[in-house]
């Protein structure tokens, strides 16, 4: 049933019944090419906005290119993922447990929602590039302080997610479950949760996103490590085309992760997505 | 692509229009102000150019200074036209993107002081095989231990980076690191919160360019009078400094400085300057090509600078002839 063009999460890159139809295999060549041809165009354009230039400070998309793929090969890479991923990583770990328990309980219960949710929003909304010098100041300039700001980003919408998907379950189930004389807990275990959880789910995938921000942030302006480190050293001796390499790294390895994490969310707990 | 503009008129006369407007917009600026981007805030340590800047304006060159976040969004500016004159050290800039700009007065050299815990170490030998602690990657404090290393043949087991030479002197008073490079406030705090508790390390043949004075070469080229009423006041000032280096002070009353200094910074003026003249550390000729060689051996060290310094032309970097004109007419000292 699962041709594998559906892993890319696109609805519509979806043959015709039969796989052997022509029109649909044209139709699936056709989208595969379109894409390929927008990135190809993006390339094109930053190449000539390179030989322009632009700005002194800004590579062609070849010296970009030959950048990334020597700092691939050389190992820069390899060791910047493995320390900037760890206050990631510890960070989103948290975050996921805090933010779907306390998303969760603030769906079930009005009190949670007024004791909480302010918190919550009021840290949504605010601008954390400017919040983050004042981790500093308390918890120094360590893996504490990344890993906060990795939380103070991610924290946020994850819980709020959470406890959206908990007030949104269909009503009509809950009832159902009252009048099966379901427990309390039959009802949060069996009908709730599952039915929240691809809000929840989106809401984790989500708060990756701002996770990889904060990460980010927090490497430019607590201290420089990891792919922060390459960022800022390749700056400051004017390796243009490196940090442009480093930027771009960050960018694909956050929507390779997203990517795979979409695809496992339509896969698995929105299948009515996918036939869309 | 002519041929075509005359074919139709109408672009000829928005062109024209274009530039007309082009034309008004810039001529105020290049005639009325120089335009000087700092990548820093201000502060005590550069309360000295900023008296020079007054003494400039006195003898009728319009100053206006812009802060910036850093050194090289300073010489983006300077670059791309939206400042005239930028401070600090663009070598890795105009070697690799070979931004068209040169370095024409060194203000100040790199002075740090390497700071160890007397518990543990006395001597550059005693830092053998141990970690010390610099501003960054690719840093001049960097680049000082690096050369330290090759002086004493000796080897580091690690270097790691703390940014802000104040972070690391606190680190340094809480017992977190043993061994780091200081800047001179943090020197004296280190002298004054535990005296005989560190060493600092004596260190010599270190002279690198921290902070100079940089412009697009036809800038230098259209404005000589500005230019070199500017590199006199600054010689004239650094030299009046030297010798006197409670003037600051003085000058920071009479100008009206940093008028929101609080009281214990203004108590620190004096002390700050007269350590930073008695180490000569005011460059009284403007570097010049002699800087400039030296710049060449540190910051090739450092990562900033690519290549053989013996390989490296002065004249790709500096532009020589405004400091040269000015040490014709005030001489050298």
């Amino acid at each position: 049933m699962s041709a594998p063009a559906h892993a890319n999460g696109s609805p519509r890159a979806i043959p015709g019944a039969g796989a052997s139809s022509f029109w649909g295999k044209l139709l699936e060549h056709r989208t595969a090419l379109w894409r390929a041809a927008s990135i190809g165009l993006f390339f094109l354009v930053w190449e000539i906005a390179g030989r322009i230039p632009i700005s002194f400070a800004f590579p062609t998309f070849l010296e970009t290119a030959r950048a990334f793929l020597t700092m691939l090969f050389d190992g820069s890479f390899v060791a910047a993922y493995a320390e900037t991923l760890q206050p990631l990583v510890i960070g989103i770990a948290i975050s996921a447990v805090l933010g779907v328990g306390l998303g969760v309980l603030m769906g079930l219960s009005r009190f949670a929602e007024w004791l909480v949710a302010p918190v919550f929003i009021v840290l949504q909304a605010a601008p954390m590039a400017a919040l983050i010098p004042l981790i500093t100041f308390v918890y120094g300039i360590g893996l504490v302080s990344k890993t906060l700001a990795v939380i103070m980003l991610a924290l946020p919408v994850i819980a709020l997610n959470g406890y959206k998907a908990v007030r949104h379950v269909n009503p009509s189930l809950v009832d159902m479950c009252r009048s099966f004389q379901g427990t309390w807990w039959q009802r949060i275990l069996k009908i709730i949760l599952p039915d929240a959880s691809p809000i929840i789910f989106a809401g984790l995938r989500l708060g990756l996103a701002a996770g990889f921000i904060g990460v980010i942030l927090a490497e430019l302006l607590i201290t420089p490590t990891g792919i922060g480190d390459l960022i800022t050293y390749h700056r400051s001796v004017a390796d243009y085309p490196e940090m442009y390499a480093a930027v771009v790294s960050i960018i694909l390895v956050s929507t390779l992760t997203l990517s795979a994490l979409e695809a496992f969310e339509v896969r698995v707990l929105r299948p009515e997505k996918k036939k869309g | 692509m002519l041929k075509n503009l005359a074919k139709r008129p109408w672009h000829l006369s928005g062109a024209m229009l274009a530039i007309g407007f082009a034309a008004v917009l810039a001529a105020p600026a290049a005639e009325a102000k120089v335009r000087v981007a700092y990548g820093d805030i201000a502060s005590v340590e550069n309360l000295h150019l900023l008296a020079a800047f007054e003494l400039a304006k006195q003898k009728g060159v319009d100053i206006e200074m812009t802060y910036l976040k850093s050194e090289d969004i300073a010489a983006q500016a300077v670059v791309s036209g939206q400042a005239d004159i930028g401070v600090g050290g663009p070598y890795a800039l105009i070697q690799k993107v070979k931004v068209p700009v040169r370095i024409f007065l060194q203000l100040s050299t790199l002075r740090f002081y390497p700071a160890v815990n007397a518990e543990f170490y006395k001597t550059w030998k005693d830092l053998n095989g141990q970690e010390v602690a610099v501003h960054s990657r690719g840093s001049g404090t960097e680049a000082i231990m690096k050369l330290m290393e090759q002086k004493q043949g000796i080897k580091f087991s690690k270097i790691s980076y703390i940014p802000g030479s104040e972070v690391r002197t606190g680190a340094l008073l809480q017992g977190n690191v043993k061994a780091t490079i200081v800047d001179s406030a943090g020197r004296r705090l280190l002298q004054e919160k535990a005296p005989g508790k560190f060493v600092i390390l004596p260190m010599d043949g270190v002279n690198a360019t921290d902070e100079a004075l940089f412009a697009r070469q036809d800038y230098l080229d259209k404005n000589q009078k500005d230019v070199d009423i500017i590199v006199e006041s600054i010689l004239t000032t650094w030299r009046e400094v030297t010798k006197n280096p409670a003037v600051v002070a003085e000058w920071r009353a009479k100008y009206k400085l940093l008028p929101d200094l609080p009281a214990d910074q203004v108590a620190e003026i004096t002390p700050y300057f007269t350590e930073l003249a008695e180490g000569k550390a005011f460059p009284l000729n403007g570097g010049g090509a002699a800087a400039a060689k030296d710049d060449f051996a540190f910051y090739t060290l450092s990562g900033q600078l690519t290549g053989e310094p013996a390989s490296l032309k002065v004249e790709e970097f500096w532009a020589l002839e405004p400091l040269n004109r000015v040490l014709g007419k005030v001489g050298t000292n």
